[in-house]
């Protein structure tokens, strides 16, 4: 779909988060169209074809989840899903099953509009680049060395994994379970502590101040999100 | 008996039958006998038999003397072909009535056991299971008691059973075995036995069984009950399962409807300052925004608190650093902060934090809140952690302030019961202002296998001690 403003869809069943959204939207560059639930929302988003789509997850009619599948037969457009604290699980779910991103109600407009950027500037690049490039940091898909602060860090071939995994989604949330399913090809004996433990030493021999984390961020309850924006 | 051998003898002389003819004739009816009367009544007809043989049909006849040898030899061969036939004939006849027996008490206990385990459950089920026992083993009345045995108690009379006796109840509970006095027509004591376990005794009164029959009847009473147990059991737990999906589901309900305006509203304000940007309006949204942040705070921290308690959600305990909890919390309370230093201190061999990070964090941001509220600004505010020095295994987490310290009736409100009820006490209410924060933190900080303590500081202010588990001994 070649567009030369982008469209999104804004699938929310609150009148006022949907107005709000939308007019936002609209204010920061993009075209918006809206729905009122998961049904309205998968007529839109097959007459309209959009670019984004913006959904909550709980509706009356047909909820996020459903949409999201819809969308996910249909191709690979974007998703952002709008979580609620303290249903991880739905979270966690909506993003096994093929969302991009998430946000948690009450979320800040200017973190969505980021997570939004973020998403369609994804959508339009091209296939993946031989190197990842990030201030500070420089990871060789194809040599296999990762170049951090004019040092290269000696990695174990699972954390390059973790890391090539993580650095190839910038600034989205991966779940615990893709990384299983991609590094250990789901292994049924991984579990979220081996991935922790990598994790945890990929933090040692990467990052400046472990505990202040610069590029692989935690995501409570879903995973991780690499922090870093890659350079153009 | 003697009629039958005195019939044959008199039969025997009428027609005039020879010897031979007439050992047939006895030992046909020795085996009658042994047959109609069992191996006494056999043996005796054979001895009867064998003298009037002599008597009347062995030369000289009319004396029990025998004048050739050949005769003694025939004589004695019928004593003891008699004796053993009619032995054999009481054996193989005793056999039969076993089996007959055998048979009509594995009839009882197939009615038994079809009748206590083709019944539904309902109420009531127990004592028609031990009246339908009871009726098995020809007993009228009975009791039936339940549990362990020292602690039983009655489940069941039927009929008017006299009070059981407690050494016999006892013995037989204990020797999981059946006990009965000498005599017909006392009370029998069965044990209910499950799995090598008496599980309750059956007195019965007066029962018409072998102890066979009774202890087959005590395991198959024994099973219903268990089965009536795990019917109720399973009952219970779907009922429990019925009411947490309800709570789910409410809490769901509550989460979202609570949320959805709270979220309308951060958007208002946001877009707001995006588009009204005069110094008065600025001012105004910065404070609507800060409001609607507590707001929103303090409902999470609520609805996590009641999934907590009702069993909904669990901690999940990682190690965390102290320091990025503190800067999280920092993070998170931004707009109160603002123009007010914060003083990070972590011991340099401070373990680790064992606890969840979600909550840990909560209990932090809700007490540097309060400790931000309780100090004029301007003044610093103290986050430390430390090892405990009492136990390694433990970690002091501190929010300090140099506020007006605790108040008396904070102390109170944090040794209350954990409900967020408010008494009736408005001055107490009035002066714990951040009460509420507090609770929390005193909830999540025992969620997570710690504890909560306010100390008033040397040189005045408030020190909130949390005491959380550490990921590590110290050091390591």
């Amino acid at each position: 779909m070649t567009r030369v403003t982008p469209l999104v869809l804004v699938v929310d069943d609150d009148p006022s988060i949907r107005q709000t959204l939308t007019r936002e939207l609209s204010l920061a560059g993009y075209d918006a169209v809206a729905a009122a639930d998961g049904v309205e929302g998968r007529e839109v988003f097959e007459a309209r074809q959009p670019d984004l789509v913006i959904t909550d997850l709980a509706m009356p009619r047909a909820d996020g989840l459903a949409l999201l599948a819809a969308v996910r037969r249909a191709g690979d457009t974007p998703v952002i899903v709008l979580s609620v604290r303290g249903e991880e699980e739905d979270k966690v779910r909506a993003l096994d099953l093929g969302a991009d991103d998430y946000v948690t109600k009450p979320f800040s407009l200017r973190e969505l509009l980021a997570r939004a950027r973020t998403q369609l500037r994804r959508a339009g690049a091209g296939p993946a680049d031989e190197v990842l490039r990030f201030p500070g940091l420089e990871i060789d898909r194809a040599r296999r060395i990762v170049v951090q602060d004019g040092r290269e860090v000696r990695l174990t071939p699972t954390e390059l994994a973790i890391l090539e995994l993580l650095a190839s989604h910038a600034g989205r949330p991966v779940t615990l379970r893709q990384i299983i399913g991609t590094v250990w090809k789901g292994a049924p004996a991984t579990t979220a502590d081996t991935v922790r433990v990598h994790v945890g030493s990929l933090r040692r021999k990467l990052e400046p101040d472990p505990a202040d984390p610069r590029y692989i961020g935690t995501e409570p309850w879903v995973g991780y999100r690499f922090l870093a924006d890659p350079l153009e | 008996m003697p009629a039958t051998v005195a019939l044959v003898t008199w039969f025997g002389r009428s027609l005039g039958a020879n010897a031979t003819t007439m050992g047939f004739l006895y030992l046909l009816a020795v085996l009658g006998l042994a047959t109609w009367g069992g191996w006494a009544v056999g043996a005796t007809a054979a001895a009867a038999a064998t003298l009037c043989f002599n008597y009347f049909f062995f030369h000289p006849f009319g004396t029990l003397t025998i004048a050739e040898p050949a005769n003694w030899v025939a004589l004695f061969s019928f004593l003891a072909a008699a004796t053993l036939a009619s032995r054999l004939v009481a054996t193989a006849r005793a056999r039969e009535e076993e089996a007959q027996r055998r048979r009509q008490e594995v009839e009882i206990l197939y009615d038994l056991c079809f009748g206590l385990f083709a019944a539904s459950q309902r109420p009531g089920a127990l004592g028609e299971a031990a009246a339908r026992t009871l009726r098995a083993i020809g007993a009228e009345s009975g009791t039936l008691l339940l549990g362990t045995e020292d602690r039983r108690e009655v489940a069941s009379v039927i009929g008017e059973p006299p009070v059981p006796h407690e050494a016999l109840l006892a013995q037989a509970w204990m020797a999981r075995r059946v006990v009965k006095l000498d005599g017909e027509g006392g009370t029998v004591y069965i044990p209910l036995e499950v799995g090598g376990k008496a599980t309750g005794v059956l007195a019965a009164e007066g029962p018409r069984a072998s102890r066979a029959i009774l202890e087959s009847a005590g395991r198959l009473l024994g099973l219903a009950v268990e089965r009536e147990r795990l019917l109720a059991e399973a009952a219970y737990l779907q009922a429990m399962q019925e009411s947490e999906a309800l709570r789910t589901s409410l809490l769901r309900a509550v989460s979202h409807d609570l949320r959805t305006p709270l979220t309308a509203m951060r958007l208002e304000i946001e877009s707001l300052g995006r588009h009204l940007q005069t110094p008065h309006a600025m001012d105004s949204l910065r404070v609507l925004s800060l409001e609607q942040e507590r707001l929103a705070r303090r409902i999470d921290n609520l609805l996590a608190l009641a999934r907590l308690e009702a069993g909904l959600a669990h901690p999940r305990p990682e190690a965390v650093p102290p320091s990025s909890i503190f800067r999280a919390a920092r993070e998170s309370l931004r707009l109160i902060l603002e123009g007010r230093p914060v003083e990070v201190r972590v011991a340099p061999r401070c373990p680790d934090l064992w606890a969840d990070p979600s909550l840990t964090l909560e209990i932090v941001v809700n007490l540097l809140e309060n400790a931000a509220r309780a100090t004029p600004p301007g003044r610093p505010l103290e986050l430390a952690a430390s090892p405990d020095p009492e136990a390694p295994t433990r970690v002091h987490v501190e929010i300090l302030d140099r506020g007006p310290g605790v108040p008396q009736a904070v102390q109170r409100l944090l040794a209350g019961p954990r409900e967020l009820r408010r008494t009736g006490d408005h001055a107490a209410g009035d002066s714990a202002a951040g009460g509420l924060g507090l609770r929390i933190a005193k909830s999540f900080a025992e969620a997570n296998g710690g504890s909560l303590a306010l100390l008033d500081r040397p040189g005045g202010g408030t020190v909130a001690r949390v005491t959380l588990p550490a990921a590590g001994e110290v050091g390591a």
